[in-house]
């Protein structure tokens, strides 16, 4: 026995087993002390609001009186589940506890401030993101598929004559329509076809009317009134977005570093890993 | 952006006003846009009326049969793929809209126990303490099986299992549906609406589960949406859906309802009594007519178009058939299942009753399980997740291993491909004809039934009828301004006058598909239905059979290439019907179809160098049907 007594496993467990009686003398003593529950007037209002969403109408007094009877007993039972070490190594209360810290550290993070040469280097960096798609104006007088070549460049003269008819009177009816304002590269595909796509972003915006281009539908005479190569749109056009770009990108950045300190604070080991 | 583009049309007549080209430029082009765009209309607004397309039938891991199939993809997730984004199947593979971002796309969850299964897997949630659920996500098949068999079982019946059903979570879920919806609407670019699926299924005895005839419906909300979704489990009967939205419209939400799979809904959807046996009448009659004006014709489980036993002498009629109920290798009754014969049911009805139950429009969707639908026969992942998700489970290819289909096992899997996945289809996209991509527009189009469905190309065709159409309406540049003003689009009554009236059937080819090989005119009346060819590619015109001559399209099997012979870009035709006859009631709907393509079940076996499964058609001609135009005589 006295042998025993000098083994520092058994000091480690008569240390442990102390601190653990006084733990949980602490723990009792502490809900001896804090023996109140209260039920605030915030508490009633959120759950008469939350019965009103759930039910379509007002608690009644009978209906308050029983809600809050089952509060001052979850509260009740809680304390004492708790009291008792119940809540340690139940994975539902654990993943709830870790969601609730996550939320807490996400309010807790700082909401950076960024400067203007901040919000450049991240426009620079992700210039993809502020790039707008190619894109083309036009007006086209389509042809059917029956006709023929020499219809397109009769219809071509009578387009750019010094003194042309209205356009929308020429050429066959269009199903869909005869003029497309900033139309994006991939909708240019998507109603008229690969090849009709490219033939137009091909071409040069003109006063004069061009074609005919060829689409999977007939042939289109096509006056193309801008063309939009897709650029990089400017820093200043795009500010605003670049500064909610960069808020959302700080916080969640902020926010895995708060939790990275914290997992930082303990030691990790697992069983199995190298 | 359209502003901008009047403003430029505006500045060029005014450069051409100064003398750039003319000093008689027209000066009444700006003032006689083709479309006058009202204020805080959208870019893109046209008062003739775009062509927008999506799918309003779309599942996520919130439905309890997609979960239960390893989907774990969100209404997020759908949003995302609609708009060009890629997401995973369960199977491991990325999935990729074909054909490029759609114009809209709703999230229909099914109503019954939605986002149950997910609790019931989550060790957060105390759902997944109940037995049913340690059975239902153990490894056993036939504790799975039972567990989940007893969750169709109760959504069939509508009897509640108690422990299952947390209507406060199943509330917040269904929040959480209307939110993503809200967050992904983009008024001018993208829309969706608040929507769910309401499962109801006829009972047959001798089957257990979910098994039993399709009444399923997906509800759409115009704008506000409820706090709380009228499922199976409220009632199955449809009609006490129908005084749910009769109530909620009541109080200022508006909603249709979209019923599809009526092929397999063993005659039931289209049945010429009520849900509970009783004769309809009038009132029945107003009431479904208010509640589910359009009905989907196509998807991933077939076609209900027509049957070819009710249609002999439609040579296009066995199209996609797919006929077993639900979970089960009963064969649908025909008669009561079928779009075409529901029409003509209506008629009658009309004629000697005075009413018709059946005036709706078409609408096509893929019924995706997996969050995104596979509408290209290129591409093609079928609908429910990790038991059709590769070409063997769906009979498309061999069993692994095997590459003559005479040594195919005999097996579960190679039995639910013969009688369920392969049979299935690339199918569908419901085309609108809508002044601009918003909610209130697209809807607006489903109350007008200003609709067209297509089993997966994005082909677009107009449909008019009236009395005045001339050859030079048809030549016209404005032909959908006139064609608008001097008569009625798909959708749409049009009462007559004595004469006969003529009809505009106008299509155009989808670029990224395959040519128009004929539109059609299907004409059915309280007597008989009857198929006439109206335009036929290559400048040809029909026979006095009604029938285009061959266009010389053809199909390498081998390959899957194809020549397009004169298939065509576009298909426009004036039409009067040669049987007319005044006085009769008829029932006018398009038909358009394209060149014969390989079907998909022929591009997964050519890819994986097996003959195809010698039980599939090798070939499939895509096509388009729109909402008919209901001719109505003179009093």
């Amino acid at each position: 026995m006295r042998q025993l007594l000098r083994e520092p496993l058994v000091h480690f467990i008569i240390v442990a087993l102390l601190v653990f009686a006084g733990h949980a003398a602490w723990t009792s003593h502490v809900a001896a002390r804090n023996g109140t529950i209260t039920v605030t007037q915030e508490d009633m209002q959120r759950m008469a609001a939350l019965y009103a969403s759930e039910s379509g109408a007002l608690p009644s007094q009978a209906d308050m009186a029983a809600m809050v009877s089952d509060k001052i007993r979850d509260e009740a039972l809680s304390r004492e589940a708790r009291r008792l070490g119940l809540d340690a190594g139940d994975t539902i209360i654990e993943r709830r506890l870790a969601q609730k810290m996550s939320f807490m550290v996400s309010d807790l993070a700082d909401t950076p401030e960024p400067d203007e040469t901040t919000l450049r280097v991240w426009y620079n960096a992700h210039t993809d993101a502020y790039t707008a798609p190619p894109s083309v104006t036009f007006e086209h007088v389509f042809l059917s598929t029956d006709r023929t070549d020499a219809d397109t460049t009769t219809l071509l003269n009578t387009l750019n004559a010094t003194s042309p008819p209205d356009w929308r009177t020429l050429g066959d009816p269009f199903i869909l329509q005869r003029a497309y304002g900033d139309l994006p590269f991939r909708e240019t595909v998507r109603l008229f076809g690969t090849d009709f796509a490219a033939a137009l972003f091909a071409l040069d915006a003109s006063d004069a009317w061009q074609g005919p281009v060829r689409s999977a539908l007939g042939l289109h005479l096509v006056h193309l009134v801008a063309k939009d190569e897709g650029s990089l749109r400017p820093f200043e056009e795009v500010r605003s977005r670049v500064e909610a770009d960069w808020r959302d990108d700080a916080l969640r950045t902020a926010n895995e570093t708060a939790i990275a300190n914290i997992i930082k604070r303990y030691r990790i080991r697992i069983e199995g890993a190298e | 952006m359209w502003k901008t583009l009047t403003l430029v049309t505006t500045a060029l007549a005014l450069v051409a006003c100064s003398g750039n080209k003319s000093d008689e430029a027209p000066a009444d082009i700006a003032a006689t846009p083709e479309s006058t765009a009202p204020d805080g209309a959208t870019p893109g607004y046209s008062a003739e009326r775009n062509a927008y397309f999506g799918d309003m039938h779309i599942h996520t891991r919130n439905s309890f049969d997609a979960y239960i199939f390893n989907v774990r993809r969100t209404a997020d997730d759908a949003y995302r793929f609609a708009k060009g984004e890629t997401i995973k199947h369960p199977s491991g593979f990325d999935m990729t809209i074909a054909g490029g971002p759609l114009d809209f796309y709703t999230v229909t969850d099914h109503a019954e126990y939605l986002g149950i299964l997910p609790a019931m897997n989550s060790k957060d949630s105390p759902l997944s303490e109940l037995p049913r659920s340690k059975d239902m996500f153990s490894t056993d098949p036939a504790k799975i099986q039972a567990a989940f068999q007893g969750v169709g079982a109760s959504v069939r019946s509508g009897d509640k299992i108690a422990e299952m059903y947390d209507e406060p979570l199943i509330n917040s879920v269904w929040g959480q549906n209307i939110a993503a919806a809200e967050k992904y609407n983009e008024p001018g670019v993208f829309t969706t609406f608040s929507a769910y699926e309401f499962t109801s299924v006829t009972t047959e005895d001798d089957e257990g589960g979910f098994g039993g005839g399709n009444l399923h419906r997906n509800v759409f909300f115009r704008g506000e949406a409820p706090d709380r979704a009228f499922s199976t489990l409220d009632s199955t009967n449809p009609e006490d859906l129908w005084d749910w939205m009769d109530a909620q419209r009541a109080d200022g939400r508006e909603s249709i309802a979209i019923p599809h799979n009526s092929n397999v809904s063993d005659g039931q959807m289209f049945r010429l009594e009520t849900y509970n046996g009783d004769p309809l009448d009038a009132a029945y009659a107003d009431q479904r007519n208010r509640n589910e004006p359009l009905v989907e014709v196509t998807q991933v489980k077939g076609t209900s178009e027509t049957h070819p036993d009710l249609s002999p002498n439609d040579e296009w009629a066995n199209f996609e058939i797919y006929d077993e109920l639900l979970a089960s290798n009963i064969v649908s009754k025909t008669n009561g299942s079928y779009v075409r014969e529901a029409y003509q049911n209506g008629l009658k009805f009309q004629e000697e009753q005075g009413f018709d139950p059946f005036r709706f429009g078409m609408t096509a969707a893929s019924d995706s399980h997996v969050a995104g639908g596979a509408y290209a026969e290129n591409d093609f992942w079928s609908k429910i997740g990790i038991v059709d998700g590769l070409p063997f489970q769906r009979g498309s290819v061999p069993t692994p291993g095997i590459t003559d289909w005479a040594d195919q096992p005999d097996n579960q899997t190679t039995q639910s491909a013969k009688h369920w996945f392969s049979r299935w289809s690339a199918s569908g996209l419901t085309g609108v004809w809508a002044e601009e991509n918003t909610r209130d527009a697209i809807f607006d189009a489903f109350r007008r039934k200003e609709t067209f469905a297509t089993t997966g190309p994005r082909m677009k065709v107009r449909f008019f009828g009236g009395f005045g159409y001339t050859a030079d309406t048809l030549n016209a540049t404005d032909l959908a301004k006139q064609a608008y003003a001097g008569g009625v689009a798909m959708g749409g009554d049009l009462v007559g006058t004595g004469e006969a009236p003529n009809f505009i059937a106008w299509a155009i080819r989808d670029a990224n598909s395959a040519p128009l090989q004929r539109v059609q005119v299907v004409k059915v009346t309280s007597g008989g239905e009857a198929v006439y060819d109206a335009a036929c590619s290559g400048g040809t015109t029909p026979d006095a059979s009604h029938r285009c001559p061959d266009n010389g399209a053809s199909v390498d099997i081998a390959t899957c290439t194809t020549t397009d012979g004169t298939g065509a870009g576009e298909l426009k035709a004036l039409w009067t019907d040669p049987d007319f006859v005044p006085g009769q009631r008829a029932t006018y709907y398009v038909r358009v179809l394209e060149n014969p393509t390989c079907r998909w079940s022929t591009w997964e076996a050519n890819r994986n160098g097996t003959p195809p499964n010698p039980d599939l058609p090798t070939t499939i001609q895509e096509r388009a049907y729109t909402s008919p135009i209901w001719y109505i005589p003179p009093a």
